[in-house]
């Protein structure tokens, strides 16, 4: 009896995204798919590999530059994680998540590539975020808190170990960056075209890694024009107001 | 084609969307892929959705994995229901193949096996996709590399028994059957006649390149939508249009997309088949007006 197309599918899936199907040698065997060319189903594991890899680079164009083409992290990727949703940034969060697992027994070359890949992805994030709703608005007993503060959702607050900055800008890419600690946030202020990159002060930092959920500004009053300042972390999309 | 030519467009791409916009001109419509709405990031969507009503859109998916043999995701059909309405498009096109089984997904398209259980599988699908996406649906014939050994149909047989069982149309890449042919052997014209009359609604058509491979019987073209639309593809879409009344002809790039210039040219050498295949069918209808 001729075996349930799914099995088929699962077989064919599996095999094309098998390192030995993309990169060749040993364990490629795959007895269900049996009077299938094999050396059309390595060109077409391959093609499936560079789409995904496309994807990948596109969100971490700066994190393969420093990786080099030589990188010998991307078979180690692809024959412990395959690939399980066509989506560019999970892939991208996939290969990230993959790195920092490496990153934990092998020092990072060069060390500053850990902040780099973060700081691509959270821009990644941020600009996937899909648009939320006006959860800034009080409603029923909430209405008590009207004029509350919180750190706006779509914020990452990432506290880099070297200034990686530079990195991104344009006709700068040789530039070694500065160790320091920079605490970075990503955000989408209103208007931007895309996320924007902020440093902040630790102060700063410290107050919006504190403001996960709505809270008394009256409480918070530590700085001289604290008013002013939270307009300021408002107008920049970091922190927003209930109303 | 005595009537409307058809509209003649490219594929929206994030990475050219200002150039697009600024050459809007150019086309009659474009394409949108329904999943980057739903996925995209937030600049691409809102790039998307700010041409609704500047120029016609269609909605063509890559997501949805018709053929994996296990139930659709029905939420996803909702949210492209969604979608498609605010794009306020005509149609919806996804791919006669599977991209995925559960856990594990390619990025690439692959074949079915081309049997009647198949289809029969393939045609509850549709109603499927039918019932829960209220706009008519398109079917897109797929390039494949390989064939399952035991497909029993035809590309042609098989494209439209699903289509007149579910009365899907056809988006027909063109492109794809010019690869098809090439790689397989076959003869892509009696592949275009064997279409039933009526069937192509939309078509793609797109360039790839040449891959040689020590270990291939041969070199195998492949369908990279990354170089100027080959004239043999020219030639089948003109023939195609003698055939049958597409509404929209788009051409999908999707890598060196900074060539705009080959990007305008093929739109150029697109509607130069266009307008020949409109002549030759006026033409041709007088002719037979004058002997009757």
């Amino acid at each position: 009896m001729a075996k349930p197309l799914l099995e088929l599918q699962v077989s064919l899936i599996e095999h094309l995204t098998s390192g030995a199907a993309i990169f060749g040698g040993g364990g490629g065997s795959a007895p269900d798919l049996e009077g299938i060319d094999r050396a059309l189903l390595r060109v077409e594991a391959r093609f499936s590999y560079a789409k995904r890899m496309e994807k990948i680079t596109a969100v971490l164009p700066k994190t393969f530059e420093l990786l080099g083409s030589g990188d010998t992290h991307v078979r180690a990727f692809v024959e412990s994680c395959p690939p399980t949703t066509l989506s560019r940034l999970e892939n991208a969060c996939q290969f990230h998540r993959f790195l920092v697992s490496c990153w934990k027994h092998e020092a990072p070359d060069p060390p500053y590539i850990c902040d780099v890949a973060a700081l691509e992805i959270a821009c990644a994030k941020v600009d996937a975020d899909p648009e939320h709703d006006s959860s800034d608005r009080a409603t029923g007993a909430d209405r008590a808190h009207r004029g509350h503060i919180r750190r706006c959702p779509n914020v990452i607050l990432l506290p880099c170990t070297y200034d990686v900055r530079p990195i991104f800008e344009p006709g700068s890419e040789k530039a070694a960056p500065a160790k320091r600690d920079t605490p970075l946030v990503v955000a989408m202020p209103p208007g931007a075209d895309g996320p924007q990159v902020f440093q902040v002060v630790p102060a700063i930092f410290d107050l919006l890694a504190a403001l996960n959920d709505w809270t008394n500004p009256q409480g918070l009053d530590v700085v001289p024009d604290f008013a002013k300042l939270i307009a300021d972390l408002v107008a920049r999309g970091l922190v927003e107001v209930r109303r | 084609m005595g009537g409307q030519l058809p509209a003649v467009g490219i594929g929206f791409r994030a990475a050219i969307a200002d150039w697009t916009r600024a050459n809007l001109d150019r086309f009659d419509a474009l394409e949108i892929t329904v999943d980057h709405c739903l996925a995209g990031s937030r600049s691409l969507r809102a790039a998307i959705f700010d041409l609704v009503g500047r120029i016609p859109l269609t909605a063509h998916g890559v997501g949805l994995s018709l053929g994996t043999d296990a139930p659709l995701d029905l939420a996803y059909l909702d949210e492209v229901a969604e979608v498609v309405e605010r794009l306020r498009a005509p149609a919806y096109s996804e791919h006669l193949a599977f991209t995925r089984v559960p856990g594990r997904e390619t990025a690439a398209l692959m074949p079915l096996p081309k049997t009647e259980a198949v289809a029969e599988s393939i045609i509850a699908k549709v109603r499927t996709v039918q019932s829960r996406v209220p706009f008519p649906f398109l079917l897109e014939n797929i390039t494949y590399v390989f064939e399952w050994p035991d497909s029993k149909m035809s590309d042609a047989e098989f494209l439209n028994l699903i289509c007149r069982e579910t009365g899907a149309g056809l988006l027909l890449d063109v492109e794809n059957v010019y690869l098809n042919a090439t790689n397989h052997g076959f003869d892509p014209r009696a592949f275009i006649d064997a279409l039933r009359p009526g069937l192509v609604r939309e078509v793609h058509m797109a360039g790839g390149v040449t891959i040689s491979d020590g270990s291939l019987a041969r070199p195998l073209l492949a369908d990279s939508h990354s170089h100027p639309v080959p004239d043999a593809a020219l030639d089948l879409l003109a023939y195609t249009l003698e055939r049958h009344t597409p509404s929209v002809i788009i051409l999908e790039r999707d890598d060196r997309l900074e060539a705009g210039d080959e990007i305008l040219d093929d739109i150029a050498r697109i509607r130069a088949r266009v307008a020949a295949a409109r002549s030759r069918k006026i033409h041709g209808e007088a002719l037979v007006g004058a002997a009757g």
